[in-house]
């Protein structure tokens, strides 16, 4: 009887005494997988977001081994970010630096001097102005100015919201003719030679950056690392276990309980633009009108919610996107299908979506 | 003697009772390192909110502009702002490790740490 209850209880105890003691050990075998890991270079994955650069915000994802390496190359990056933000900025002047905002100064004065990054942006444009038959013109300054204006007015007072006239755009209109952007590349300058027209690069330049700063890293032997500037993302590599960068594409109809309404695998140097009517957009009497200027109307595009491009340079995913929101469903179609390793996604307004022959390739699930 | 036996055997339960105890709150501790929710203004830190305690915080800037911050159900947002594009109000709700939530006019950025990992790497905005 006694010997029984000791008995038992001693079984008792030693069970408790195994539980405890396979507990441990599962708590050793977790800290040995972690120590394991980090020998066998199993990479972390680290963010930073910037506001600073091409008035949007930046998000930078690698994967390295210790924050520290992560935070160096974030800094290179941002470092080259904001050279080019610098660079292609109509807005504001910098020190010691001619950009855009300089030549548009000079249109019908005289040719400026510049660095040879934007000698080659606009040289892009003008290859993105005759590939897309004018539909992306980066020498449409004067007419998306006016609109720029009535804008941010028309943001800050709701109630005043108004749309320029027709007759104002037209006129505008008559200062876009790209032939008279000139570029002479042996002096390395850029001449505006009409004194009314102005350069805006705002449909080129983010995606130009983006893809001049990832060749950059590439040639500094980084590796792992996902841009995200604004609506561009480009991958650089892989994620930190070998697998492809999964990104997501945000759908243009906020309202929706839906946050993406796409997620894609992209493989390494793909990557995704989307321009969509969603983010950058004023109201006038209950509707909206988006940034995105139409050249041929000069009035907003309205067939799309958004267009999302898929293809390995980032700048011509850029000149794209905007071109396929001015063209219909038709054009834009017999455009991609023309191209070679170029794929489109449409968005309506009412949620439909349209892809093109191979963009399903890169859907997950 | 049966009486000490009894007692012995009661003391190695309590031990070892003890010691199972301690052990599972420590590894529990180590593997919950609670989410938050870190606010900065134009990258320095405001505040730092976990994801676990239902919060709704109004951070107001000096020229009467706001953002309001909200943590329900461990999910973040931003139920409401003052800026007049919107787009931090129209942004989804975050819960996962690096996402964030950018109000560009009023420079503040809500970014998730500690959280669990997401399936995406990025998103386009």
């Amino acid at each position: 009887m006694e010997k029984s209850v000791i008995l038992s209880a001693i079984a008792v105890a030693a069970l408790i005494v195994f539980i405890v003691v396979v507990q441990s050990n599962k708590g050793n075998h977790i800290a040995a997988e972690i120590s394991a890991d980090s020998n066998s270079n199993e990479l972390t994955k680290y963010t930073v977001n910037y506001l600073d650069v091409f008035d949007t915000s930046t998000d930078i994802t690698g994967f390295t081994n210790t924050q520290d390496e992560f935070n160096d190359e974030a800094a290179v990056i941002k470092e080259q970010l904001t050279y080019y933000n610098n660079l292609y900025d109509i807005y504001n002047d910098y020190d010691g630096m001619n950009n855009i905002k300089t030549i548009n100064d000079n249109a019908g004065v005289a040719p400026v001097e510049v660095d040879s990054e934007i000698i080659e942006l606009i040289k892009f444009g003008q290859d993105m102005y005759d590939l897309t038959d004018g539909k992306v013109n980066i020498a449409m300054g004067s007419v998306l100015r006016i609109w720029h204006e009535y804008r941010e007015y028309g943001i800050n007072n709701p109630e005043k919201a108004s749309l320029p006239d027709l007759a104002e755009l037209q006129a505008a209109a008559e200062h876009t003719d790209i032939n008279n952007v000139i570029v002479d590349e042996k002096a390395s300058t850029v001449y505006l030679a009409d004194k009314d027209m102005s350069l805006d690069v705002g449909s080129i330049a983010k995606g130009y950056a983006v893809q001049q700063v990832l060749e950059y890293c590439k040639a500094q032997g980084m590796n792992n690392i996902l841009f995200s500037v604004g609506g561009n993302i480009a991958g650089l590599g892989t994620r930190g276990d070998g697998t492809n960068f999964k990104i997501a594409i945000q759908n243009p109809d906020l309202e929706s309980s839906e946050p993406y309404i796409e997620k894609l695998s992209i493989t390494d140097g793909q990557c995704v633009v989307s321009s969509g009517d969603y983010q950058r957009f004023y109201q006038v009497d209950g509707k909206r009108y988006c940034h995105i200027i139409n050249p041929d109307t000069l009035y907003p595009s309205e067939t799309f919610a958004g267009v999302s491009i898929l293809t390995d340079d980032s700048a011509k995913a850029d000149a794209l996107s905007t071109a396929l929101f001015n063209m219909t469903l038709e054009e834009g179609q017999d455009f991609i299908n023309s191209q070679d390793g170029v794929e489109a996604m449409w968005v309506y307004h009412d949620g439909t979506v349209v892809y093109s022959e191979h963009f399903e390739d890169s859907v997950i699930e | 003697m049966k009486k000490n036996d009894v007692y012995l055997i009661i003391c190695i339960l309590v031990v070892c009772g003890g010691i199972a105890l301690i052990t599972n709150l420590v590894t529990r501790a180590k593997t919950t390192d609670a989410a938050v929710a870190v606010v900065t203004i134009d990258g320095s830190e405001y505040g730092r909110f976990p994801l676990d305690v239902d919060t709704e915080e109004t951070i107001r800037f000096e020229d009467g502009s706001y953002n309001t911050l909200t943590i329900h159900d461990g999910i973040c947002d931003i139920s409401e702002a003052s800026c007049p594009d919107q787009i931090c109000v129209n942004h989804m709700p975050i819960q996962y490790n690096g996402q964030n939530i950018v109000c560009l006019p009023n420079k503040l950025v809500v970014t998730i740490e500690n959280g669990e990992e997401d399936d995406i790497d990025g998103m386009t905005h």
